[in-house]
């Protein structure tokens, strides 16, 4: 797709990315509202400025995202400016924006990979759970549950490639 | 060195990287890694990723990924759309209002008074004129802005409904009924061009504007909105 001028590109645009834009909007603004709001003006400033997007510079996703990381910011800087209201509801998102959209891309590289590979990591790792126990409780041997380990960290990074991620 | 006993080591090179082996078993696999570059290689390479881990919540992993509601998209299109179509609207920025009617196309058009000789006046200083041809067929409109100029008068024709390809001869009279050819044009279906020519016929001696189109004549006084439908026959040309 070259530039994002026409309706019909931002239509396609939108089926392609739209889901992941989103999910980071939601993870990073931590208010579905305000993400749905922040993924529509994403789009509209992306066709505005359709004819700057040039696929030889970078990808179509890489450039959303940079858009949709800029609109975060003017979001978060009008709710910051707005008087908190005792709602009840879920405490936005603290993380510095540049931590919150890597976090995020690591959430969605371990759900994209293999279910085997996520369980292990979830459980070894995050839960910091025996490897012994974590093979007991799949009834695998404990070098299966090392070998898990191994494939699950290089399909995250490819996963994480996948996403722009460098080293 | 591709031995079974070297793919073992590598597949404890995940555990490695990320600070599960016992003390023992991670003593052996560091002795393994400084006689072998592929390991060493293959771990920074899986350290680079195993330092991004505690970056991630394991609940929000788990938790079933936010997807956009079904509609979303249909509302970016209208906002879109809605963009597109004022952008064009202010492209043609006009400080006049045309009539109602989406259905049929508008044609702008400035048409200009022809070079002929007129008397001299001061109207720069009248004030533009918007007349609205009142008395036209029902699906016809006719609409003009006429702006005073040093040197002379602009007119702006905005016409909607006739039928594609029509003459449209434009003329002003004065008061004392003397016509006065301002060019002519065609209207287009769609059509969205706009030209600005000049005319040396000074607004304040403008009385009346007409519009010779398909055969009929429409009219309308410049300085009151009440229309009047001129008979057929007056042709300025």
């Amino acid at each position: 797709m070259g530039a994002l001028t026409r309706e019909r590109d931002v239509r396609e645009a939108y089926a392609a990315h739209s889901g992941e834009l989103y999910g980071f909007a939601v993870r990073s603004l931590a208010d579905a509202g305000l993400a749905e709001e922040a993924v529509q003006e994403t789009f509209v400033r992306a066709w505005k400025a359709g004819d700057r997007f040039d696929p030889e510079i970078g990808s179509l996703r890489t450039w959303l995202f940079a858009i949709l990381r800029n609109v975060v910011i003017d979001l978060g800087r009008a709710r910051a400016a707005r008087p908190r209201v005792a709602d009840g509801g879920v405490e936005p998102s603290v993380e510095p924006l540049e931590q919150a959209l890597l976090a995020w891309q690591v959430e969605e590289a371990m759900r994209r990979i293999g279910e085997d590979h996520r369980r292990v990591l979830l459980e070894t790792h995050f839960r910091a759970r025996p490897y012994s126990e974590v093979a007991e409780e799949l009834g695998v041997p404990e070098g299966t549950i090392k070998s898990r380990v191994y494939y699950g960290l290089r399909a995250l990074r490819v996963a994480l490639e996948e996403m722009g991620y460098e080293d | 060195m591709r031995t079974e006993g070297h793919r073992d080591w590598k597949l404890s090179l995940g555990a490695f990287a990320l600070g599960d082996l016992p003390p023992d078993e991670r003593a052996a696999v560091a002795a393994h890694l400084e006689g072998c570059a592929e390991c060493r290689a293959e771990l920074r390479s899986l350290e680079g990723v195993a330092a991004l881990l505690p970056l991630a919540d394991p609940d929000r992993i788990e938790a079933p990924a936010a997807r956009p509601p079904a509609d979303l998209g249909a509302r970016i299109e209208a906002q879109i759309a809605a963009e597109s179509a004022r952008e064009g609207r202010e492209k043609r920025r006009r400080r006049f209002r045309l009539g109602v009617g989406g259905a049929v196309a508008t044609v702008v058009v400035a048409a200009v008074l022809a070079l002929v000789i007129l008397p001299v006046g001061g109207g720069e200083n009248s004030p533009a004129q918007e007349v609205h041809f009142a008395s036209v067929p029902k699906g016809i409109s006719i609409d003009a802005k006429l702006e005073p100029h040093a040197y002379g008068t602009e007119i702006y024709m905005y016409v909607k409904g006739i039928r594609s390809g029509t003459l449209c001869r434009v003329f002003l009279r004065n008061e004392s009924g003397r016509t006065f050819s301002a060019g002519s044009f065609r209207y287009r279906w769609g059509g969205d061009s706009e030209a600005q020519l000049s005319s040396a016929l000074d607004l304040s001696q403008a009385a009346e504007i007409g519009v010779h189109a398909g055969g009929r004549t429409f009219t309308a006084p410049v300085d009151q909105a009440t229309a009047l439908v001129g008979g057929a026959g007056i042709d300025p040309a």
